[in-house]
């Protein structure tokens, strides 16, 4: 679980002389639960929906993230039984590398153990609640302690139950038990109030399915309240990279940013603190700042005052900087992706274009993978009346004819985690319905069955609020969408039209075949013509007029090849 | 009114044209598919275009004409290829017919052509709108009526009267429909003169009613002995049959054509197609179109004049749009009838020709049409 990387980084601070607790003292002292009370819908906590499925996120993500860090392949079981009445117990189990028992309390029963605030990863995460803020629900929802089993590869696997002070933060373990057989793996069960388990959109079906999606790695075994069960089986036996750790760019960087990062550095002077803090920044860099500040750049940068950390950023905003590494982003890749939708969403076909990476804002390296899947299972499904029916005389009761249908889906991600919630707010949707669908022969993309896949990857997901569910509208990752989505609606439009174009291939052969002996017979029996010889005409110039309209497509073809070429290239040179 | 000596009119190459001239034409367009098949070149048929965009309205004539578009319609293209074959089809048949001296109704060519094209589960034909659209095509393919291509439509209307008949194709029949009892003659679909001979009318005029109850009522007040008038009872809208014989008592014996339709759109609009011939049938405006055709009633101003006004209906929208479409019509610009029309549209009322026994069955007969008639109260 999530407790490896904390520890380490905590290690590192200690290292360092700085005594983590003193700088989370100040979380400490508030009571956290109070503050989490306060703070529940920017922590996604609300909606009884809603609620639900970011417990299952946060479960979920702790044990792929743990898994992968650990060289494990993810098995991840997920089991929601209802209790009562918006009552439910949900329990999440794993195989990954499992808590060392004394790390057990400070992994799961502390809130905002980890700093991944300052850390500049690409991560699933991001919200930090974890799974400590999920202890915690359950146990102002209920008031029952969290049972936790966690085993790993060297020492016998345990079984505790956890409660969280939430005056102190601190964790309180009961009910400790070695369990006899082997284990290894975190497994979390817990109850909850004020949630509620449905189907459709927003739903942990739809937010497993989407998971599972983007980890084809992973296997995702899921049994709903009604004791149905879901199983995603791994689709790819490779793990993909671990996203490193990258150095802070300078220009995404805020005042109150430099000040914090300021209390961890070894450096003596704001001029090392900088070079070695900041990606990108140089003798250069640090010689120009000199010249722009009003206090000596060889000051203690844990002395920096908020005044003179606005200078230093200021100064930053007029400094040249190359551009920051992008090498550390981790894309699924388009095989990847293109095996996942083939094998879970079933389209006919697929497109699938991962784009380079990019920086946006200047300081904040992204990149953009996008797929379009069509036809087949594509879509999503909903039930339509059908109003032929209702309107139908013979139909004698009044019942409504109900059939399903597919339509069209976007199923956005950040850092390959699904986000799915606030789909009108966030800038992939907006990009998706941008998109001019007719162009590629898509007269109706509401109606379409068709799913888009979007999956931002950054060090730094710029979402529009707290909430994390939707992507703010940063001009750079706009451009990058639109032109990954016009690429793959491109090869989709030529797909849907050549498909169209054999169709009608088909249907006219099939046409003319079906009319030309009526005709050939009627005109013998007038005029006493050869019937057979009129026939073998008769084929003969279907065949040709196919093979000229097949001759015909190609120019028009090529053609159009070409000047979709032109556009976008006049694209790319605009961009 | 005033009696005029019957004079006989000139007639046309193209009404005098046998079943052997348009034999042949139709089959040269049989032919003329086999050459272009045996030449390899993409078989085609022909036609007039029909509708608004080859339709106008001849002010000399004062009726409407077919302009002189053409259509070609290819077997190779995916839209008319069903058509095409449908087209030779109902070729083959009229070639048959011709050949043997043979007829039959638009319904029986349909059944007799339709059965499921080999191999698939289509019929050649679903429903007749199917085979009369092909028919059409050829008449104006050949240039000529349906009649000449041994096809008819179901006879319609009645005629009533001193007017003597010879049906040449029935024993020579020779008949006077003033004695074929109360409902008089049924008007054939075929009405040219090599069919039924008009021997002699003793008439001043023809009065053309559009229902059958008015028909009726007239017969029985002897309307016709009475004012020395033939009658004819189109049962709505005036078939081509009733239509030519009306063409026919006007021009071959110079009759005048008085019009007794409701007072509403739709009954106008009977009046419109007698007088100045109808969009589908534009191509034989010359033949069946009477544009001195006079319009007696019902009109709004009946309403005022009678003291109609407990027995009018209110006009539905419909109605109100037909209305609002006949005031653009050429013909209908006549001041007298713009302001009907308007007047119509304003009050959205109609009254029926049967209101009028309202005031006493007998009333049309004996007040209503003699007043109006007699000192020409037209519209």
């Amino acid at each position: 679980m999530s407790n490896e990387k904390t520890t380490k980084q905590e290690t590192q601070v200690s290292k360092d002389g700085i005594d983590a607790n003193v700088l989370f003292s100040e979380f400490k002292e508030h009571s956290v639960a109070d503050f989490f009370k306060k703070n529940r819908q920017m922590l996604g906590l609300y909606g009884k929906q809603r609620t639900l499925t970011t417990i299952i996120h946060e479960l979920v993500t702790n044990s792929l993230d743990a898994c992968e860090e650990a060289g494990i392949l993810p098995e991840i079981e997920v089991k929601i039984s209802e209790i009562g009445e918006e009552y439910y117990e949900i329990s999440v189990m794993d195989n990954g590398p499992g808590i060392p028992e004394n790390k057990i309390g400070s992994a799961l029963g502390k809130l905002l153990a980890g700093t991944k605030f300052h850390r500049l990863v690409q991560t699933r995460g991001q919200q930090g609640i974890g799974v400590s803020g999920i202890i915690l629900f359950s146990q102002i929802t209920t008031g029952k302690p969290t049972k936790v089993i966690s085993g790993t590869s060297k020492e016998r696997a345990v079984s505790l139950e956890i409660t969280i002070d939430s005056k102190t933060n601190s964790p309180k373990m009961t009910n400790k038990v070695y369990l006899e057989k082997k284990f290894r793996g975190t497994g979390i069960k817990a109850k909850f109030k004020e949630i509620q388990y449905k189907k459709g959109q927003g739903s942990v079906d739809e937010y497993l399915r989407r998971t599972a999606i983007a980890n084809p790695h992973a296997t995702i075994v899921f049994q709903d309240p009604f004791q149905e069960v879901t199983k995603y089986e791994r689709i790819v036996k490779t793990l993909p990279k671990i996203p490193k750790q990258v150095k802070p760019h300078p220009r995404g960087v805020t005042v109150d940013e430099l000040l914090s990062l300021a209390r961890y550095t070894s450096a003596r002077k704001i001029s090392s603190y900088l070079m070695l803090t900041f990606d990108r920044f140089g003798q250069t860099a640090v010689d120009s700042i000199a010249k722009m500040i009003h206090f000596d750049i060889n000051k203690d940068p844990r002395k920096i005052t908020w005044e003179e950390a606005e200078e230093i950023v200021s100064a930053i905003k007029k400094t040249k900087f190359i551009a920051p590494n992008t090498n550390n982003l981790v894309p699924i890749g388009e095989n990847f992706i293109e095996k996942s939708l083939q094998t879970i969403v079933e389209p006919e076909f697929c497109f699938v274009y991962t784009r380079k990476p990019s920086v946006y804002k200047g300081g904040y390296a992204f990149q953009v993978e996008v797929a379009v899947a069509f036809g087949g299972n594509a879509g999503r499904l909903v039930s339509v009346s059908s109003p032929k029916a209702k309107n139908r005389k013979d139909s004698l009761d009044d019942q409504e004819d109900t059939k399903e249908v597919r339509v069209s889906e976007i199923i956005r991600y950040a850092n390959k985690s699904p986000l799915l919630f606030d789909a009108g707010g966030c800038a992939i949707t907006k990009t998706v319905q941008s998109i001019d669908w007719k162009r590629y022969g898509i007269h109706n993309f509401e109606s379409a069955p068709v799913t888009v896949f979007v999956n931002l990857i950054s060090v730094h997901i710029p979402y529009t609020s707290a909430g994390k569910s939707a992507i703010a509208d940063e001009e750079e990752i706009l451009v990058e969408t639109k032109l990954a989505l016009m690429d793959v609606s491109r090869r989709l439009g030529r797909y849907i039209i050549d498909k169209k174009k054999e169709a009608e291939k088909l249907e006219k052969r099939k046409v003319f075949a079906k009319y030309a002996p009526e005709i050939v017979q009627a005109l013998s029996r007038i005029t006493g013509a050869d019937a057979t010889k009129l026939q073998k005409n008769l084929d003969k110039m279907v065949l040709e007029k196919l093979k000229m309209e097949d001759l015909e497509d190609q120019k028009q073809k090529a053609k159009d090849d070409k000047i979709e070429e032109e556009i976008e290239e006049e694209e790319e040179i605009e961009e | 009114m005033a009696n005029q000596k019957p004079k006989k009119q000139e007639l046309e190459k193209h009404e005098v044209e046998g079943a052997k001239e348009i034999g042949k034409r139709v089959y040269e367009i049989a032919e003329n598919i086999v050459h272009q098949i045996e030449h390899e070149h993409t078989p085609t048929f022909s036609t007039k275009v029909r509708g608004l965009s080859n339709v106008y309205f001849d002010q000399d004539k004062g009726f409407i004409q077919l302009g002189d578009k053409t259509v070609t319609r290819p077997f190779l293209n995916l839209g008319a290829a069903r058509k095409f074959m449908q087209t030779v089809l109902v070729t083959e048949k009229c070639n048959e017919y011709l050949k043997h001296s043979k007829t039959a109704s638009i319904r029986e060519i349909y059944y007799e052509l339709k059965h499921t094209v080999a191999k698939t589960n289509e019929n050649t034909f679903d429903g007749q709108e199917e085979s009369n659209d092909v028919i059409v095509d050829i008449e104006h393919s050949v240039s000529t009526i349906r009649e000449k291509l041994g096809l008819q439509a179901d006879p319609k209307g009645s005629l009533y009267g001193d007017i003597t008949l010879i049906d040449r194709k029935h024993n020579n029949d020779e008949f006077s429909c003033k004695n074929l009892g109360r409902g008089g003659w049924s008007i054939m679909s075929r009405i040219e003169p090599d069919e039924i001979e008009i021997k002699e009318v003793n008439a001043d005029f023809v009065l053309v009613v559009e229902t059958s109850a008015m028909y009726g009522r007239l017969i029985e007040e002897n309307y016709p002995k009475k004012h020395n008038a033939i009658l004819i009872g189109t049962s709505g809208q005036a078939a081509r049959g009733a239509r030519r014989l009306v063409h026919r008592l006007r021009y071959e014996f110079n009759l005048p054509i008085v019009v007794f339709t409701d007072g509403d759109p739709y009954g106008w609009y009977i009046y419109s197609v007698i007088k100045s011939g109808s969009m589908a049938l534009a191509a034989h405006s010359k033949f069946l179109a009477v544009p001195d055709a006079k319009y007696v009633g019902m009109t709004l101003t009946d309403v005022e004049e009678y003291g109609l006004q407990a027995v009018t209906e209110k006009m539905k929208d419909g109605d109100v749009k037909r209305a609002k479409e006949l005031m653009s019509y050429d013909w209908f610009k006549s001041p007298a009838w713009q302001k009907e029309l308007k007047l119509a549209i304003d009050k959205k009322i109609r009254i029926e020709q049967q209101a009028l026994a309202n005031k006493s069955l007998d009333f049309v007969a004996k007040k209503y049409l003699p007043e109006k008639i007699d000192n020409e109260i037209f519209l």
